[in-house]
Protein backbone atom coordinates (compact mmCIF):
# COMPACT_ATOMS: atom_id res chain seq x y z
CA UNK A 1 0.00 0.00 0.00
CA UNK A 2 1.41 3.21 -0.85
CA UNK A 3 2.92 4.89 2.02
CA UNK A 4 2.02 8.31 1.38
CA UNK A 5 -1.58 7.41 1.71
CA UNK A 6 -2.39 5.21 4.15
CA UNK A 7 -6.11 6.14 5.30
CA UNK A 8 -8.99 7.85 3.55
CA UNK A 9 -12.09 8.85 6.08
CA UNK A 10 -15.08 9.36 4.45
CA UNK A 11 -17.33 12.22 6.40
CA UNK A 12 -21.13 11.91 5.11
CA UNK A 13 -23.06 13.43 8.50
CA UNK A 14 -23.49 17.21 8.68
CA UNK A 15 -22.67 19.17 12.00
CA UNK A 16 -25.00 19.61 14.90
CA UNK A 17 -27.17 16.35 13.62
CA UNK A 18 -25.66 13.55 15.36
CA UNK A 19 -21.95 12.48 16.76
CA UNK A 20 -20.81 11.10 13.64
CA UNK A 21 -19.29 14.09 12.52
CA UNK A 22 -17.34 14.71 15.46
CA UNK A 23 -16.83 10.01 15.93
CA UNK A 24 -15.80 10.18 12.63
CA UNK A 25 -13.18 13.25 12.85
CA UNK A 26 -11.90 11.66 16.10
CA UNK A 27 -10.82 8.70 13.79
CA UNK A 28 -9.20 10.59 11.56
CA UNK A 29 -7.04 12.86 13.91
CA UNK A 30 -6.20 9.59 15.87
CA UNK A 31 -4.95 7.54 12.89
CA UNK A 32 -2.76 11.08 11.85
CA UNK A 33 -1.27 11.13 15.38
CA UNK A 34 -0.35 7.77 14.97
CA UNK A 35 1.87 8.69 12.38
CA UNK A 36 -0.66 7.31 9.12
CA UNK A 37 -1.64 9.79 6.11
CA UNK A 38 -5.22 10.39 5.74
CA UNK A 39 -7.32 11.53 3.67
CA UNK A 40 -10.54 13.31 3.92
CA UNK A 41 -13.44 13.22 1.74
CA UNK A 42 -17.01 14.82 2.38
CA UNK A 43 -19.40 13.26 0.57
CA UNK A 44 -23.48 14.37 0.83
CA UNK A 45 -24.57 16.09 4.02
CA UNK A 46 -21.13 15.46 5.39
CA UNK A 47 -19.69 18.80 2.87
CA UNK A 48 -21.50 21.06 5.60
CA UNK A 49 -18.97 20.12 8.30
CA UNK A 50 -16.25 22.42 6.12
CA UNK A 51 -18.71 25.83 6.00
CA UNK A 52 -16.67 28.39 7.53
CA UNK A 53 -19.60 30.20 9.12
CA UNK A 54 -20.70 27.57 11.19
CA UNK A 55 -20.62 28.01 14.95
CA UNK A 56 -21.81 26.32 18.40
CA UNK A 57 -25.56 24.86 18.23
CA UNK A 58 -27.74 24.04 21.00
CA UNK A 59 -26.69 23.11 24.25
CA UNK A 60 -23.86 20.05 24.57
CA UNK A 61 -23.70 20.90 20.35
CA UNK A 62 -19.35 21.75 20.12
CA UNK A 63 -18.65 23.83 17.09
CA UNK A 64 -16.92 21.68 14.31
CA UNK A 65 -14.31 24.37 13.28
CA UNK A 66 -12.33 24.36 15.90
CA UNK A 67 -11.40 20.54 14.76
CA UNK A 68 -11.58 21.53 11.25
CA UNK A 69 -8.91 24.27 11.45
CA UNK A 70 -6.93 21.60 14.22
CA UNK A 71 -6.64 19.07 10.78
CA UNK A 72 -3.83 21.21 9.03
CA UNK A 73 -1.55 20.49 12.84
CA UNK A 74 -2.14 17.01 11.97
CA UNK A 75 -1.09 17.32 8.82
CA UNK A 76 -4.58 16.38 7.48
CA UNK A 77 -4.39 18.55 3.91
CA UNK A 78 -5.94 16.36 1.51
CA UNK A 79 -9.88 17.47 1.83
CA UNK A 80 -12.26 17.01 -1.22
CA UNK A 81 -15.69 17.27 -2.12
CA UNK A 82 -17.14 15.84 -4.95
CA UNK A 83 -18.26 18.60 -7.43
CA UNK A 84 -21.25 16.54 -7.60
CA UNK A 85 -21.99 17.75 -3.92
CA UNK A 86 -21.74 20.92 -3.85
CA UNK A 87 -24.44 21.03 -6.94
CA UNK A 88 -26.14 19.53 -4.86
CA UNK A 89 -25.77 21.31 -1.97
CA UNK A 90 -25.96 24.45 -3.71
CA UNK A 91 -23.20 25.79 -1.64
CA UNK A 92 -20.35 27.69 -3.20
CA UNK A 93 -16.65 26.29 -2.97
CA UNK A 94 -16.26 30.16 -1.60
CA UNK A 95 -18.52 29.20 1.67
CA UNK A 96 -16.01 26.52 2.54
CA UNK A 97 -13.08 26.78 4.77
CA UNK A 98 -9.54 27.35 2.74
CA UNK A 99 -8.26 23.96 1.30
CA UNK A 100 -10.96 22.43 0.01
CA UNK A 101 -10.27 20.46 -3.52
CA UNK A 102 -13.31 19.95 -5.56
CA UNK A 103 -13.16 16.53 -7.60
CA UNK A 104 -14.81 15.18 -10.83
CA UNK A 105 -17.16 12.28 -10.82
CA UNK A 106 -14.16 10.05 -12.46
CA UNK A 107 -11.90 11.50 -9.45
CA UNK A 108 -13.98 10.36 -7.12
CA UNK A 109 -14.54 6.98 -8.80
CA UNK A 110 -10.59 6.55 -8.82
CA UNK A 111 -10.31 7.15 -5.16
CA UNK A 112 -12.12 3.63 -4.58
CA UNK A 113 -10.16 2.18 -7.54
CA UNK A 114 -6.97 1.46 -5.65
CA UNK A 115 -6.73 -0.50 -2.45
CA UNK A 116 -6.40 1.67 0.67
CA UNK A 117 -7.67 1.58 4.09
CA UNK A 118 -11.41 3.20 4.47
CA UNK A 119 -13.35 4.33 7.47
CA UNK A 120 -16.74 5.28 6.44
CA UNK A 121 -18.81 7.56 8.62
CA UNK B 1 -11.99 -4.45 -5.72
CA UNK B 2 -14.78 -3.41 -2.96
CA UNK B 3 -17.79 -5.22 -1.68
CA UNK B 4 -20.24 -2.22 -0.79
CA UNK B 5 -22.85 -3.22 2.00
CA UNK B 6 -25.67 -1.19 1.41
CA UNK B 7 -28.22 -0.98 4.45
CA UNK B 8 -30.46 1.74 3.58
CA UNK B 9 -33.11 2.09 1.16
CA UNK B 10 -32.54 2.37 -2.79
CA UNK B 11 -33.26 5.61 -2.93
CA UNK B 12 -31.57 7.23 0.70
CA UNK B 13 -28.29 9.50 0.30
CA UNK B 14 -25.85 6.50 1.36
CA UNK B 15 -27.44 4.58 -1.62
CA UNK B 16 -26.66 7.42 -3.95
CA UNK B 17 -23.27 7.95 -2.11
CA UNK B 18 -22.56 3.96 -2.52
CA UNK B 19 -23.19 4.73 -6.31
CA UNK B 20 -20.70 7.49 -6.76
CA UNK B 21 -18.16 5.31 -5.14
CA UNK B 22 -18.65 1.98 -6.69
CA UNK B 23 -16.56 0.84 -9.71
CA UNK B 24 -16.96 -1.67 -12.31
CA UNK B 25 -15.44 -5.21 -11.25
CA UNK B 26 -16.91 -3.98 -7.48
CA UNK B 27 -20.12 -6.09 -6.26
CA UNK B 28 -22.82 -4.26 -4.10
CA UNK B 29 -24.70 -6.61 -1.17
CA UNK B 30 -27.59 -4.93 0.26
CA UNK B 31 -28.38 -5.93 3.37
CA UNK B 32 -31.27 -4.81 6.36
CA UNK B 33 -33.30 -1.81 4.62
CA UNK B 34 -31.95 -1.93 1.01
CA UNK B 35 -33.54 -5.30 0.15
CA UNK B 36 -36.58 -3.55 -0.07
CA UNK B 37 -35.02 -3.45 -3.37
CA UNK B 38 -36.33 -6.46 -4.05
CA UNK B 39 -40.03 -4.71 -4.61
CA UNK B 40 -38.62 -2.35 -6.93
CA UNK B 41 -37.51 -4.24 -10.16
CA UNK B 42 -36.73 -1.04 -11.75
CA UNK B 43 -34.05 0.39 -10.28
CA UNK B 44 -30.68 1.54 -11.71
CA UNK B 45 -29.22 -1.15 -9.86
CA UNK B 46 -31.02 -4.00 -11.40
CA UNK B 47 -30.38 -2.73 -14.53
CA UNK B 48 -26.75 -2.03 -14.74
CA UNK B 49 -23.92 -4.48 -15.70
CA UNK B 50 -20.98 -3.25 -14.54
CA UNK B 51 -21.20 -4.57 -10.89
CA UNK B 52 -23.32 -7.63 -9.32
CA UNK B 53 -25.83 -6.90 -6.76
CA UNK B 54 -26.50 -9.21 -4.49
CA UNK B 55 -29.61 -9.19 -1.75
CA UNK B 56 -29.16 -10.91 1.35
CA UNK B 57 -31.80 -13.86 1.53
CA UNK B 58 -32.03 -13.46 5.44
CA UNK B 59 -33.09 -10.52 5.63
CA UNK B 60 -35.20 -10.91 2.42
CA UNK B 61 -37.34 -13.73 4.31
CA UNK B 62 -37.40 -11.73 7.94
CA UNK B 63 -39.21 -8.74 5.69
CA UNK B 64 -41.43 -11.23 3.44
CA UNK B 65 -39.64 -10.04 0.56
CA UNK B 66 -38.17 -13.57 -1.08
CA UNK B 67 -40.69 -14.65 -3.09
CA UNK B 68 -40.37 -11.06 -4.42
CA UNK B 69 -37.02 -11.15 -5.00
CA UNK B 70 -37.26 -14.97 -6.73
CA UNK B 71 -40.03 -13.92 -9.15
CA UNK B 72 -38.21 -10.78 -10.63
CA UNK B 73 -35.64 -12.87 -10.39
CA UNK B 74 -32.78 -11.06 -8.56
CA UNK B 75 -29.81 -12.40 -7.42
CA UNK B 76 -29.42 -13.36 -3.50
CA UNK B 77 -26.93 -14.82 -1.21
CA UNK B 78 -27.31 -16.23 2.30
CA UNK B 79 -25.16 -15.15 5.01
CA UNK B 80 -22.39 -17.99 4.27
CA UNK B 81 -22.49 -16.53 0.85
CA UNK B 82 -22.20 -12.83 2.57
CA UNK B 83 -18.70 -13.96 3.99
CA UNK B 84 -17.67 -15.99 1.03
CA UNK B 85 -17.76 -12.07 -0.83
CA UNK B 86 -16.08 -10.46 1.98
CA UNK B 87 -13.44 -13.69 0.81
CA UNK B 88 -13.42 -12.76 -2.84
CA UNK B 89 -13.75 -8.62 -2.28
CA UNK B 90 -10.55 -7.83 -0.54
CA UNK B 91 -12.03 -4.56 0.74
CA UNK B 92 -15.78 -4.09 2.26
CA UNK B 93 -17.42 -0.52 2.50
CA UNK B 94 -20.20 -0.29 4.66
CA UNK B 95 -23.46 2.70 3.58
CA UNK B 96 -25.60 3.85 5.94
CA UNK C 1 -8.60 -15.14 7.30
CA UNK C 2 -8.31 -12.77 9.85
CA UNK C 3 -11.76 -10.65 10.39
CA UNK C 4 -12.27 -7.46 12.52
CA UNK C 5 -16.05 -6.23 12.99
CA UNK C 6 -16.38 -2.45 13.50
CA UNK C 7 -19.81 -2.30 15.22
CA UNK C 8 -21.45 1.55 15.68
CA UNK C 9 -25.09 0.72 16.33
CA UNK C 10 -27.06 0.17 19.08
CA UNK C 11 -28.95 -2.87 19.72
CA UNK C 12 -32.98 -2.97 20.02
CA UNK C 13 -32.34 0.86 18.02
CA UNK C 14 -30.81 -0.32 15.15
CA UNK C 15 -30.01 -3.65 13.54
CA UNK C 16 -26.50 -3.16 12.93
CA UNK C 17 -25.29 -4.87 16.34
CA UNK C 18 -27.81 -8.02 14.94
CA UNK C 19 -26.65 -8.01 11.86
CA UNK C 20 -23.25 -8.29 12.95
CA UNK C 21 -23.55 -11.07 15.57
CA UNK C 22 -25.32 -13.47 12.71
CA UNK C 23 -22.09 -12.27 10.49
CA UNK C 24 -20.03 -13.14 13.27
CA UNK C 25 -21.45 -17.02 13.64
CA UNK C 26 -21.19 -17.11 10.00
CA UNK C 27 -17.28 -16.29 9.39
CA UNK C 28 -16.33 -18.84 12.57
CA UNK C 29 -18.80 -21.33 10.55
CA UNK C 30 -16.65 -21.37 7.77
CA UNK C 31 -13.49 -21.79 9.89
CA UNK C 32 -12.11 -17.86 9.87
CA UNK C 33 -10.79 -16.19 12.90
CA UNK C 34 -12.30 -13.29 14.16
CA UNK C 35 -9.49 -11.16 15.65
CA UNK C 36 -12.09 -8.71 17.71
CA UNK C 37 -15.08 -6.80 17.44
CA UNK C 38 -14.53 -3.11 17.81
CA UNK C 39 -18.02 -0.91 19.42
CA UNK C 40 -18.08 2.77 18.13
CA UNK C 41 -20.45 5.47 17.99
CA UNK C 42 -23.60 4.16 19.71
CA UNK C 43 -22.48 0.32 19.36
CA UNK C 44 -21.01 1.10 23.05
CA UNK C 45 -24.50 0.25 24.15
CA UNK C 46 -23.78 -3.10 23.33
CA UNK C 47 -21.51 -3.10 26.29
CA UNK C 48 -24.18 -2.48 28.94
CA UNK C 49 -24.68 -5.05 31.73
CA UNK C 50 -27.57 -2.87 33.09
CA UNK C 51 -29.71 -3.85 29.54
CA UNK C 52 -32.54 -5.50 30.61
CA UNK C 53 -34.86 -6.93 27.52
CA UNK C 54 -38.07 -8.92 27.78
CA UNK C 55 -37.17 -12.54 28.78
CA UNK C 56 -38.54 -13.18 25.18
CA UNK C 57 -35.86 -11.25 23.78
CA UNK C 58 -32.11 -12.19 22.60
CA UNK C 59 -29.68 -9.83 25.96
CA UNK C 60 -27.63 -8.85 22.67
CA UNK C 61 -24.28 -8.41 25.85
CA UNK C 62 -25.24 -11.50 26.59
CA UNK C 63 -24.41 -13.28 22.87
CA UNK C 64 -21.49 -11.08 22.47
CA UNK C 65 -20.33 -12.26 25.89
CA UNK C 66 -20.65 -15.84 24.55
CA UNK C 67 -18.81 -15.46 21.47
CA UNK C 68 -15.48 -14.11 23.62
CA UNK C 69 -16.22 -17.56 25.58
CA UNK C 70 -16.39 -19.28 23.33
CA UNK C 71 -14.02 -18.22 20.77
CA UNK C 72 -12.25 -15.78 22.96
CA UNK C 73 -12.99 -12.87 20.47
CA UNK C 74 -11.87 -9.40 22.21
CA UNK C 75 -14.55 -6.76 22.86
CA UNK C 76 -13.17 -3.60 22.88
CA UNK C 77 -15.35 -0.43 23.68
CA UNK C 78 -14.22 2.83 22.53
CA UNK C 79 -13.43 5.49 25.96
CA UNK C 80 -14.39 8.68 24.49
CA UNK C 81 -17.61 7.27 22.91
CA UNK C 82 -18.47 5.01 25.92
CA UNK C 83 -18.16 7.57 28.73
CA UNK C 84 -20.29 10.55 26.31
CA UNK C 85 -23.05 8.31 26.75
CA UNK C 86 -23.14 6.98 29.76
CA UNK C 87 -21.05 3.60 29.28
CA UNK C 88 -18.82 3.07 32.29
CA UNK C 89 -16.48 0.67 33.56
CA UNK C 90 -15.56 0.17 37.74
CA UNK C 91 -12.31 1.96 37.04
CA UNK C 92 -13.88 5.03 35.38
CA UNK C 93 -16.59 5.45 37.89
CA UNK C 94 -14.23 5.38 40.84
CA UNK C 95 -12.27 7.91 38.40
CA UNK C 96 -15.42 10.32 38.10
CA UNK C 97 -16.67 9.40 41.89
CA UNK C 98 -19.96 7.37 40.54
CA UNK C 99 -21.48 5.04 42.75
CA UNK C 100 -22.28 2.82 39.63
CA UNK C 101 -20.73 1.17 36.60
CA UNK C 102 -21.94 -0.90 33.39
CA UNK C 103 -19.10 -2.03 31.85
CA UNK C 104 -17.48 -5.38 32.74
CA UNK C 105 -15.51 -7.91 31.08
CA UNK C 106 -15.20 -9.24 29.08
CA UNK C 107 -16.08 -5.63 27.08
CA UNK C 108 -12.65 -3.58 27.47
CA UNK C 109 -12.92 0.25 27.46
CA UNK C 110 -10.12 1.39 25.13
CA UNK C 111 -8.75 3.59 22.63
CA UNK C 112 -9.27 4.38 19.12
CA UNK C 113 -6.26 3.23 18.05
CA UNK C 114 -7.24 -0.17 19.39
CA UNK C 115 -9.18 0.16 16.25
CA UNK C 116 -6.46 1.05 13.92
CA UNK C 117 -4.65 -1.84 15.32
CA UNK C 118 -7.34 -3.92 14.44
CA UNK C 119 -7.88 -2.66 10.94
CA UNK C 120 -3.88 -3.32 10.56
CA UNK C 121 -3.84 -6.80 11.81
CA UNK C 122 -6.89 -8.25 10.31
CA UNK C 123 -7.36 -9.10 6.61
CA UNK C 124 -10.92 -7.83 6.68
CA UNK C 125 -12.85 -5.48 8.58
CA UNK C 126 -16.46 -5.23 7.92
CA UNK C 127 -18.45 -2.27 9.51
CA UNK C 128 -21.91 -2.79 10.65
CA UNK C 129 -23.35 0.71 11.13
CA UNK C 130 -27.02 2.39 10.55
Amino acid sequence: MDKSEDLMVIIRHAPHNSNWLREGLDAALVAAAFGQSVRLLFMGQGALALCKEQQAGAPGQKATLPTIDMLEMYEIDQLNVPDQTLEELNIPLASLVNGVTPLSESQVKALFSQPRLIFNF
Amino acid sequence: MILHILTTAPLSDAARQAEQAINPGDALLLIEEAVSAALQPDLDCWKQTDYPVFLLEEDLVARGFANAASHHRLATVDIEGFVQLTEQYEQSITWY
Amino acid sequence: MDYGLLVMGAPYSQPAPHSALRFAHAILARGHQLAGVFFYHDGVHNASSLMTPPQDELNIREAWKALHEQHGVPLDVCIAAALRRGVVSESEAARHGYTAFNLEAPFELTGLGQLLTLQQRCQRLITFAN
